[in-house]
């Protein structure tokens, strides 16, 4: 099958899926208390776009994202590298990791209350927690993804240990790096959203929540499309880099 | 072919000792710290490789043929024991008077070829231009012209190793230290590879260590046929090809190409 096909395949196929989701539910085939027409899920994402109390959710929400990333990404980076270079450290906390990313951290969720409090402290804390674990193993076969072999080449001409860091580590690492950063994003936005729906008074994993338990399915739907967008978007923009940083990779 | 099997009683390079080694290795042992206890990988190695030399080095497996390469390289340091390349000590890599080429080719397959022979030059900061005329007429000599572009995985296996030898000329270095560079190829590109290597030799007259599994390729190849005992790694008979230059693919049916792999297989049976 030729590429363009596949992509007339695709669409066709999320139109019907759209469709469906539209008329069902309008021609009353489905039950629309439970499932809303498409259209009014669409106009009510169009007039919570516009509401105050939802731009301050999404700030919120954003806020917590954004700083339980930046806490994760680097910490587990560095953790992870000091595991695979160090043998010593490798073979101390290696086993533990695995046995520890083991186990769903969602049961961790109430301690991080008790300890914070239902704060943006809590939120972040918790999604910087399971989002580490990712970023830490990822580092870790980062590093171990770089051959020998192209250090040694490096070092008989003369590189040196900055060299290998930005001539070889780097460039060698570079896709595995982009993918741990997409997937500890995933896990990072789960973290938030688990936090904010389980105990939160802001935030629109809260709102969500709400919406739910309401019986509010034209918002619920809403909040889900505009979750999944973002975090769909956010995805593939860090897949078109990886794409472009391992054309070399076969 | 009567001639062939004069040359091997009429030494020919043979005769005028080289005035100056390129290399010079001493009394050199090396013991490594293994999980049992220490292990003696490298026994008492002493060596003397001529300027322009093509010494090829032959042994079992694990014999230390390597680690005495990468030592060479100043890669790894021995236990005991010296090196000189051109009068001076060997501790660290220096790119400006040894060119490594290793067994994989081990090129970095991020870079294209023309950049992967750039690297060595790229490191020490040498300006643009002058790496791109360099390394271009390096892939001339290899006989890559027009590939400079690919990247590694776009390459055969043969090109690949052609691309990892003219980065290991590209500085220029007197010396070349090649550690099974064909081992990895088939027969046929290899038997090719090894012409190559001669042709690319005979240009730009390196003093050139190899080290091989190939009793038909050291023959080919040589000047002299170091060969290694099991380990520790000890040289225990020193081989000297006389055959003419430049090589031919014939001289391999000659007797006196089969009478010194013979003779090899014989040494390297008694060392394992």
């Amino acid at each position: 099958m030729s590429r363009a096909q596949i992509i007339m395949t695709r669409l066709a196929l999320l139109a019907l899926v759209l469709a469906a989701w539209e008329l069902l539910p309008r021609h009353q085939v489905v039950n629309p208390l439970l499932l809303p027409p498409l259209g009014d899920v669409l106009s009510m994402l169009g007039k919570l776009l516009l509401q105050a109390r939802v731009h301050e959710a999404i700030g919120v929400t954003a806020a917590e994202v954004v700083v339980a990333f930046l806490i994760a990404v680097p910490l587990g980076a560095v953790l992870g590298v000091l595991i695979a270079e160090s043998d010593y450290l490798g073979e101390v906390f290696k086993p533990m990791l695995f046995y520890v990313f083991s186990i769903p951290k969602s049961i961790f969720l109430p301690m991080f209350i008790l300890a914070f409090g239902i704060t943006f402290a809590q939120k972040v804390a918790y999604a910087a927690f399971t989002t580490t674990f990712v970023v830490m193993i990822s580092a870790a076969t980062a590093v171990e993804s770089v051959k020998q072999d192209y250090i040694l080449v490096a070092r008989s001409y003369g590189a040196t240990r900055a060299q290998i860091l930005m001539r070889v580590y780097v460039p060698s690492m570079m896709p595995l790096l982009l993918e741990a950063l997409r997937i500890s994003m995933i896990f990072n936005f789960t973290g938030v959203m688990i936090a904010e729906m389980y105990a939160s008074r802001t935030g629109i994993g809260h709102m969500i929540s709400g919406w739910g338990e309401n019986f509010q399915m034209p918002e619920l739907f809403a909040g889900v499309i505009l979750l999944s967008a973002v975090a769909v978007l956010f995805n593939e923009a860090v897949r078109f880099f990886e794409a472009r940083c391992s054309a070399w990779r076969t | 072919m009567a001639n062939l099997s004069q040359t091997m009683t009429v030494p020919g390079q043979q005769d005028t000792p080289p005035e100056k080694a390129a290399i010079e290795v001493a009394n050199l042992s090396h013991i490594y710290a293994g999980a049992q206890g220490a292990v003696p990988a490298l026994e008492d190695i002493s060596m003397s490789v001529g300027s322009g030399r093509f010494v090829v080095i032959v042994g079992p497996s694990g014999c230390g043929k390597t680690s005495l390469l990468m030592m060479l390289a100043g890669l790894r340091a021995q236990s005991q024991g010296t090196i000189l390349c051109h009068g001076r000590p060997i501790s660290n890599p220096d790119p400006q008077r040894v060119g490594v080429i290793f067994q994989e080719a081990s090129l970095y397959p991020w870079l294209t070829a023309l950049d992967n022979i750039e690297f060595p030059l790229s490191l020490r900061g040498a300006p643009r231009d002058e790496r791109r005329r360099r390394a271009q007429a390096m892939l001339i000599l290899v006989g890559l012209e027009g590939f400079g572009e690919r990247y590694p995985h776009e390459l055969s296996g043969g090109m690949k190793q052609r691309v990892s030898i003219a980065r290991g000329l590209v500085q220029d270095p007197p010396v070349l230290l090649m550690d099974e560079p064909f081992a990895a190829l088939d027969e046929q590109t290899r038997m090719t590879m090894g012409h190559e290597l001669l042709r690319i030799w005979s240009k730009t007259s390196k003093t050139v260590v190899f080290i091989t599994h190939s009793l038909t390729e050291a023959v080919f190849l040589a000047d002299e046929v170091l060969v290694m005992s099991a380990r520790p790694g000890r040289i225990i008979d020193r081989i000297a090809v006389t055959l003419t230059r430049p090589r031919t693919y014939e001289m391999m049916a000659t007797d006196a190409f089969g009478q010194l792999r013979e003779r090899i297989w014989h040494q390297i049976r008694k060392a394992d």
